[in-house]
């Protein structure tokens, strides 16, 4: 009889078990399986200063990015050189550099208007290179001139502050910014991938290992 | 006919600890290894999804500064698992007072962890689940609630074992006993 209701427990146990993984996978599919590659959309508003590579490049990615944002330094130092050197220049990738200061940075938005700037000049890898190294300190005391001046000539500088007071980047970087809403991003950097009419994209910090094969598998596609 | 087993607070605290711990613990869990990015197929974009979110998991570890970059890989590429493993065993029941244990353990350090970044005012993001979520005041009460729920089921799981259950009576002396009422 005692090893009868043993049996019973045991039967029980198994039973709910086994409801619960079943119902957990059920709650899974369901929460998660709507969560699929949206519809292919052409891209907008692309400013040829910010963006890299060949246009007809079978991959693009639009990388909506915060210059007061650390997780966007760590992606500038440790990513976008080797993404630049591996799949950029090789015609592979297409990348396009997108604003989307975060309201809570005091400074971003400033930051994004002397980028925008110095991509008008040409110089915009410099004056990206300068703020993410240098984040630390202009974020602390809102010297983004300063840091900018460092690492352009004086003629240069010049120009760069006339465009900044000019206001007419402000409307480029709205753009960017209401693009990066239709995409739904809330936090960067955020990536978005287009490849063979579908879309991805992607929040948080890329290693470059992952999106090496990340990469390599959509160029794989056909 | 067996009896049901009796209903006291203690097992009730012990249910609700179960279902909800258990319940928090598999949400946390799945959270981290599928939110934000939650492209599920084809299987390498369901990878890369994964990816990403353990590298953003990882990058809030280390935003608590407590331990190496390194260690923060480590401890996000085992931790959702880990919190999915417990979640289920405490839900189903089995062995319920070693894992109940060390989901306790588990809390209280996540408590600790969290009080202390709470306390250093670091503006940062607590981590906890899948979704960017601010570390506040209310992070440190969730946490300090969870932990004390953690805590009695538990400890009554420990008292509860002590206790002889209905069921491990033989059913020879009742049937012994009904005969001789019967008689």
């Amino acid at each position: 009889m005692t090893k009868t209701v043993w049996e019973d427990r045991v039967n029980r146990r198994r039973f709910l078990a086994g409801s619960f993984v079943t119902g957990f996978v059920g709650a899974f599919l369901a929460l998660f399986a709507h969560a699929t590659p949206q519809s292919p959309a052409a891209l907008p508003d692309v400013d040829p200063h910010k963006a890299f590579g060949s246009k007809n490049a079978p991959v693009a990615m639009e990388v909506f990015s915060d210059f007061q944002c650390p997780a966007c330094k760590t992606l500038f130092t440790t990513t976008n050189r080797r993404l630049m050197d591996d799949y950029v220049t090789s015609g592979k990738v297409y990348l396009i550099h997108r604003d989307f200061p975060l309201p809570m940075h005091a400074y971003s938005r400033i930051a994004a208007r002397y980028a925008r700037a110095a991509a008008q000049l040409g110089k915009v890898e410099p004056v990206e290179q300068a703020l993410f190294q240098n984040q630390e300190k202009w974020e602390q005391n809102g010297d983004v001139d300063g840091t900018v001046a460092a690492v352009l000539s004086p003629a240069e500088m010049t120009k760069v502050r006339a465009l900044v007071k000019g206001g007419t980047l402000e409307p480029l970087i709205d753009k960017d910014y209401v693009l990066g809403q239709t995409y739904s991003v809330n936090q960067t950097p955020t990536t978005v991938f287009h490849c063979k009419g579908q879309t991805y994209p992607y929040s948080g910090l890329m290693p470059y290992d992952v999106l090496k094969q990340f990469l390599d598998q959509l160029l794989s596609q056909k | 006919m067996m009896q049901s087993s009796p209903l006291n607070a203690r097992r009730v605290v012990i249910w609700i600890g179960r279902l909800v711990l258990g319940g928090i613990f598999i949400y946390a869990g799945f959270s981290k290894l599928l939110m934000p990015n939650t492209h599920l197929w084809p299987m390498f974009v369901l990878k890369f999804s994964i990816s990403m979110n353990i590298s953003s998991f990882a990058q809030q570890v280390e935003s608590y500064k407590m331990i190496s970059p390194e260690a923060s890989q480590v401890v996000a590429h085992t931790l959702p698992f880990v919190e999915i493993a417990l979640g289920l065993l405490v839900l189903i029941g089995w062995r319920l007072r070693i894992w109940a244990t060390a989901i306790t353990v588990i809390l209280v350090g996540f408590l600790a962890v969290v009080t202390r970044a709470y306390l250093l005012h670091m503006d940062i993001n607590c981590g906890c689940f899948g979704t960017p979520e601010k570390l506040t005041g209310l992070t440190v009460v969730r946490d300090g609630v969870f932990t004390a729920l953690a805590l009695l089921m538990t400890v009554f799981a420990f008292i509860e074992a002590r206790q002889p259950h209905p069921w491990s009576v033989p059913e020879k002396a009742n049937i012994g006993s009904s005969r001789e009422s019967v008689s």
